[in-house]
């Protein structure tokens, strides 16, 4: 890399608890005091947030996502879903119970038929999110693909369950190759370089972790010899270890082999940093509403065991004298929901935003002495936005 | 805001600040020299190599939500791309001062779009949950076997049961006191004795206070505990078994749990994530409470007036069982709620009860069997 282009740029991350956690906080209760619809301005706030913590080379990364079209591209999924889930899953329980006498048969169906169509969703929500991504004033895109996507990423999840995970990545290797070869940064196409042998060298400690765990739970088996077991102390935080390992090291080696015109990029992401993020955050995200809910669970059994009725009913024998009916529904509600809200919150402000700063902060541009010659490309209207993913709930950071 | 800058004279104080500057053509940070056109009031923006834009000073917004509290991000109201980045505190003291919509959003488009699409979401949805799949589950209801239909009520117990519970820990337990059952079996076979069902019929006791009954897909029928509690004589609980014997028959809660089988999906669709949950309970729900249409009900009492009067069973008890509870609970409990809404039902009935020969009329169960059905629960009878 000595004879690239030369300018190297750092990402700076500005981003910081406190503010992320007001805005966090004030969507979430907007969101369920609007029954779900402020959820379209909570994703567009908070990606604006996280976007703009980023300043790479001294220029912010900039997320132009509006609500409203959020709003429209989710509602023109819901036409189109509506009929799929309404009509397919009733015929699908109706062909299980006379066929098989089980709804499990209709879960099975419905869940595989929703598959291809969740990974074509997660693409599709990846073009309208890089088409509303600039930095230096300049867009990003994602070409069309998404059908494509889905048959791929169908295929290499059936190999990587046939192999027991031997094919896994194979899979990361060929779906990040096909998703980064179709972004656009500007007039610029993005390309992923290496190969799939390279991830290998990082998944051996997962390989080795997860191998070993099950043959010491194969020979304590078989021998019908529970002294076995122990060795799991060593194996089973192996097999943890080697996870991190590799999403670190394999996002490391992608992340490297990436480059655009004379641009490229050098991560530096560290595992024990990153285990430490889920480690900490993790357990301080899931603690906190633990204690809400404990409280909550405490005052509805309490009142519940005393003649086994509803919650409602309960809580209306023990507070009934003080509070008038509805408001102890609503205290209900609000307790049930503060559980959801709170761990969404803590979540942001002790995983995601830590783990953004790490991934950032070990990020370096390299070659932007060839920025000047990047010109702008046109406006992807793409008017669905993010509405099946939305709609089929497709796991996002943010 | 305004009052932090100072007019001297006629003129304000001439305006001069630094940015960078982002045409949004090419992939360029410049350096630019901010002035203000007063005359005009406009915002000049100078940097090498390109003409000045002008950006009208009420124009001029800020990117909302950023993480970098000491610097802004500033954009003009007909350019979508070019932005401004304004770092220097003397700056943006004079830019926030000079620049009177700086935070006013900037006016919704395509709300009519956006209108059009609502509702022909809303419409799709009340179409499939309100049309299609009630008249595709009411023909599929015809044609699922008893075996299918004995598993989906059976599936539906345990969903019911799970859903009841308030301990977290076991499903909602069933009454199974051995006379209890024998007594609840001598009613059941004597309302069954010239019935014709597809399947068995199966009657079971839910332990819970509430004054309620149900019937399932494939012959299933709970009775709650608080039902058999709040009757005073055996007749008006065999009124109330008749009347779901009645909706077996006619297979109103197939179509019921195929019709939910559709909507939960839907509306799951529709609330997003964390209501997914709640969907399904509030499925469960109306399944146990099961509002069936005036149809179903209608024909659910016809047939319960004839199973009774083949079983020589008052049909009256049933009109003073739900006029008692109506007295003493001043609302009407679930199973009973539909006499409410059709009091003319309430008349037939009592028509019915006053129109045979009243003396060859039996009581459901004799007092013994009676004493047996009220502690089917395991505990003590309650008095009366």
């Amino acid at each position: 890399m000595t004879d690239g282009p030369a300018g190297t740029g750092d990402v700076e991350c500005v981003g910081r608890r406190w503010p992320l956690f007001r805005l966090a906080l004030a969507a979430s209760v907007l969101t369920i005091l609007t029954l779900g619809v402020y959820r379209f301005w909570m994703k567009s706030r908070l990606r604006r947030y996280y976007w703009s913590s980023f300043r790479v080379a001294g220029s912010p990364v900039e997320y132009v996502g509006e609500p409203l079209e959020k709003l429209l591209g989710f509602l023109i999924a819901v036409v189109f879903l509506a009929f799929y889930l309404g009509i397919v899953n009733l015929v699908l329980v109706f062909a299980s119970f006379s066929l098989f006498q089980t709804n499990g048969v209709a879960y099975l169906l419905s869940f595989l038929g929703v598959v291809p169509l969740w990974f074509y969703a997660a693409y599709r929500a990846r073009r309208y999110v890089l088409a509303r991504t600039r930095w230096l004033g300049i867009r990003f895109g994602l070409a069309p693909g998404a059908a494509g996507y889905a048959w791929r990423a169908v295929g290499h999840w059936l190999a990587v369950i046939l192999t027991l995970g031997l094919a896994w990545p194979r899979m990361t290797f060929w779906l990040e190759k096909y998703r980064t070869d179709r972004t656009t940064f500007g007039t610029l196409t993005l390309h992923q370089g290496g190969n799939v042998a390279m991830l290998y060298q990082v998944f051996v400690h997962l390989m080795i972790g997860v191998i070993f765990s099950a043959l010491t739970i194969a020979i304590a088996l078989a021998n019908d010899n529970e002294r076995f077991l122990w060795l799991l102390i060593v194996f089973l935080p192996w097999a943890v270890y080697g996870l991190v390992h590799y999403r670190v090291h394999a996002f490391r080696r992608l992340t490297d082999a990436k480059s655009a015109g004379g641009l490229s990029l050098v991560s530096r992401a560290r595992v024990v940093r990153v285990a430490r993020i889920w480690l900490l955050g993790g357990s301080l995200a899931l603690v906190l509403p633990f204690v809400v809910m404990s409280l909550a669970a405490y005052v509805v059994i309490s009142g519940a065991t005393t003649d086994g009725a509803y919650p409602s009913e309960a809580l209306r024998v023990l507070l009934g004298d003080v509070l008038p009916g509805w408001a102890i529904v609503a205290l209900g509600v609000v307790l049930y929901f503060g559980v959801f809200v709170t761990f969404g919150v803590l979540r942001h402000v002790f995983i995601t935003l830590p783990l953004w700063r790490h991934y950032g902060e070990t990020l370096t541009l390299v070659g932007t002495s060839t920025l000047p010659r990047v010109a702008q490309q046109g406006r992807d209207a793409f008017e669905e936005a993010e509405g099946i993913a939305e709609a089929l709930d497709v796991g996002a950071a943010i | 805001m305004s009052g932090t800058v100072i007019h001297i004279g006629a003129a304000p104080a001439p305006f001069a600040g630094t940015a960078l500057y982002l045409d949004g053509q090419t992939a360029g940070l410049r350096p630019a020299q901010l002035r203000i056109d007063e005359g005009a009031g406009v915002l000049v923006i100078r940097a090498t190599g390109m003409t000045p834009p002008r950006w009208p000073l009420a124009d001029v917004r800020a990117i909302p939500d950023q993480a970098d509290p000491r610097r802004m991000v500033l954009a003009v109201t007909d350019d979508p791309v070019a932005r401004l980045l304004v770092e220097d505190d003397e700056t943006l003291r004079l830019l926030r001062a000079r620049c009177p919509n700086l935070h006013r959003r900037p006016k919704p488009r395509g709300l009519w779009r956006l209108f059009l699409w609502a509702l022909a979401a809303l419409g799709a949805v009340a179409l499939i949950v309100f049309l299609l799949v009630p008249l595709l589950a009411n023909r599929l209801a015809e044609f699922l076997p008893p075996e299918g239909e004995r598993a989906l009520g059976e599936a539906t117990l345990d969903q019911v049961r799970h859903a009841m519970d308030t301990t977290g820990i076991a499903p909602l337990p069933l009454c199974e006191t051995g006379a209890g059952q024998a007594a609840l079996a001598a009613m059941t076979d004597r309302l069954l004795a010239r019935a014709d069902l597809p399947y068995p019929l199966q009657v079971q006791v839910l332990d819970h206070p509430l004054i309620n009954a149900f019937a399932l897909p494939g012959g299933q029928v709970v009775l709650f505990r608080g039902l058999i509690e709040a009757a005073e004589h055996p007749d008006e609980i065999a009124g109330v078994l008749a009347h779901e014997i009645g909706h077996v028959a006619h297979r109103d809660p197939t179509r019921i749990a195929l019709r939910s089988a559709g909507s939960v999906g839907v509306l799951g669709l529709l609330f997003g994530d964390f209501a997914g949950g709640a969907a399904v309970l509030f499925l469960t729900e109306r399944l146990i409470s099961a509002t069936y249409t005036r149809e179903a009900e209608a024909g659910a009492d016809d047939y319960a007036l004839s199973l009774l009067a083949e079983a020589s069973i008052d049909p009256g008890a049933l009109g003073v069982f739900f006029e008692r509870l109506r007295r003493d609970n001043g609302e009407t409990p679930g199973v009973l709620a539909h006499f409410m809404d059709h009091p003319a039902t309430l008349d037939r009935i009592e028509k019915a009860a006053n129109a045979p020969r009243p003396d060859a009329l039996r009581p459901a169960l004799d007092a013994a069997q009676w004493q047996a059905l009220r502690g089917i629960c395991g505990a003590s009878p309650p008095p009366g």
